[in-house]
């Protein structure tokens, strides 16, 4: 059992004005301080290297998608949010996805997709705004998802410098 | 009819500035808290969100009105207007400022009346000047405790029923402090008219906040008491209570409960104003004309209403044990030394 000893109070503490005058001089001093809110529609949400955003397909310089719809990140999904079907292309590369569609409503940015992939098709990008007036158009298709490398090129980046430094300090090698 | 139509403008200008201060306090209270927790506060409608008291009184008309089920409707009708039309009736005998003399305007053939001569006359800038106004006002303010207690009963609903009950006997409490402090202020005037207790500090050395201290002291906490606000405001009491008596309350009831708790707030900043710091008297300028002693008046008050704001963001609420406890222990005992000293000295004849 713990008894808690309150400590007695003199004539001026008990008075309480004091403390009050010092509680309102504080808050007076707030007033002045720097306001630290954020006006988000036009001061958008700082965004770094290892901002995860919605995920995005890179796409190549020749146009095609880096993606061969292997279906890694469909079944690394947590969320089921990704369909992928394959097709057959007569390009160098011989698959690429014919619908490749993920629910941003279900996706909940893990980034499993991105270290999935064995082909580096799929980053996080750093889009993280998401609003829409139906669920229909929250599923993205291949048009809404596709990137060029200059738009991802900051995640793609941090990714590779993180994959090194695991290959680097691997005891396999 | 020269008088009468001086006292409809007067009455106009005087209710229209009460009902626009009463707007802005709501968007004040809302920019104040937010620059004490490092915020910004509304700022979306119109310039620094000037326009906002007016976004939320269109939302506020537009709202669906709910009464709940069991309530007694007539009462719960009839209980915002109870408690919103004292706080504004009381604004009518609170000096603004001195004399005004309108100059001639000339004959005008008015509709109804016939040619009338307006202008020439000499008025002053409050609805009405009666001798008892400390009186009239002390009584009519505590009738909007009314409001609250059958806006309380009438919701059938045991917050709301709590949070009446909570403000009668709070206010009932402290109006006796708030009395009380104010009689000594009478007995060192001599006089009930509010006119006259600001005219006689026409100097900043007659003010009474340094000849009554105490007497400010307790008028201030007991006007927070009064108006429901922090730290003292168990009538809302929103961890506890959910709302308070207007809990189930919604569009433009709810509302008028509010006008009428910062139209109250207005009204006692403005008796703070009267009462304690000289009126409408600008310092260093014992006969300034009135329209400097206006704005002397609003700034003063102005003061007074960021207090009110000030405080509620600064101190947590009391326990409902220690209000009564203070009040009826302290704050009341106070009062009546204080006062029992002044009638002393005026019997002595100290001032």
């Amino acid at each position: 059992m713990v008894i808690v000893k309150r400590k007695e109070l003199n004539w001026y503490e008990r008075l309480y004005l004091p403390e009050i005058f010092r509680a309102l001089s504080l808050t007076f001093r707030n007033m002045f301080k720097k306001n630290i809110t954020r006006q988000y529609p036009e001061e958008p949400l700082p965004k770094t290297a290892v901002t995860r955003g919605q995920p995005r397909l890179l796409e190549l310089e020749e146009g095609s998608l880096a993606c061969v719809s292997c279906g890694l990140c469909e079944a690394a999904c947590p969320a089921y949010a990704i369909t992928i079907d394959g097709a057959e292309t007569e390009n160098f590369i011989e698959r690429e996805p014919k619908r490749f569609e993920i629910d941003m409503l279900r996706c909940i940015l893990c980034g499993f997709c991105e270290e999935a992939c064995p082909k580096d098709a799929i980053f996080m990008s750093d889009e993280l705004e998401l609003a829409g007036f139906t669920r229909q158009g929250q599923v993205f298709g291949i048009d809404k998802l596709r990137r060029p490398r200059a738009a991802l090129q900051k995640r793609i980046d941090y990714v590779y410098r993180i994959n090194d430094r695991w290959r680097n300090s691997s005891s396999t090698q | 009819m020269n008088e009468t139509l001086v006292t409809l403008l007067k009455i106009l200008l005087i209710y229209g500035g009460l009902i626009n201060v009463a707007a802005l306090m709501t968007l004040a209270e809302r920019k104040v808290s937010a620059w004490i927790q490092f915020r910004i506060g509304p700022n979306r409608v119109g310039p620094w969100g000037l326009l906002q008291p007016l976004a939320d009184g269109v939302k506020f008309i537009f709202k669906e009105e709910v009464v709940p089920e069991g309530a007694n409707k007539f009462l719960f009708r009839i209980a915002p207007m109870l408690a919103a039309i004292p706080a504004m009736l009381t604004v009518a005998v609170i000096p603004f400022a001195g004399e005004i003399r309108i100059p001639e305007l000339g004959t005008f053939d008015l509709p109804f009346f016939g040619p009338t001569e307006l202008g020439g006359i000499t008025t002053t800038l409050s609805i009405t000047d009666l001798d008892i106004s400390v009186l009239f006002i002390l009584a009519v303010s505590g009738l909007s405790i009314y409001g609250i207690i059958l806006g309380g009963w009438a919701s059938n609903s045991k917050y709301s029923l709590l949070g009446s009950l909570r403000a009668s006997a709070q206010m009932i409490s402290y109006e006796l402090t708030l009395m009380l402090s104010l009689l000594s202020i009478v007995v060192m005037t001599g006089s009930l008219d509010l006119r006259e207790i600001a005219l006689a500090q026409g100097t900043i050395g007659q003010w009474h906040i340094w000849t009554q201290p105490l007497a400010f002291v307790l008028f201030v906490i007991a006007t927070f008491a009064e108006t429901n606000r922090h730290p003292f405001d168990f009538a809302e009491c929103e961890p506890e209570l959910v709302g308070g008596f207007h809990t189930e309350y919604s569009s433009m009831k709810f509302a008028l409960f509010f006008l009428g708790e910062y139209c109250a707030m207005t009204v006692m900043a403005c008796l703070t104003t009267t009462f304690f710091i000289g009126g409408f008297s600008v310092p260093f300028w014992p006969d300034a004309p009135w329209f400097v002693q206006l704005p002397a008046f609003m700034v003063k008050t102005a003061f007074f209403l960021f207090l009110f704001i000030w405080v509620r963001w600064t101190l947590p609420r009391f326990r409902f044990d220690q209000l009564m406890g203070l009040s009826w222990k302290w704050f009341l005992n106070l009062a009546l030394a204080n006062l029992f000293l002044t009638g002393l000295a005026s019997a002595l004849g100290w001032f």
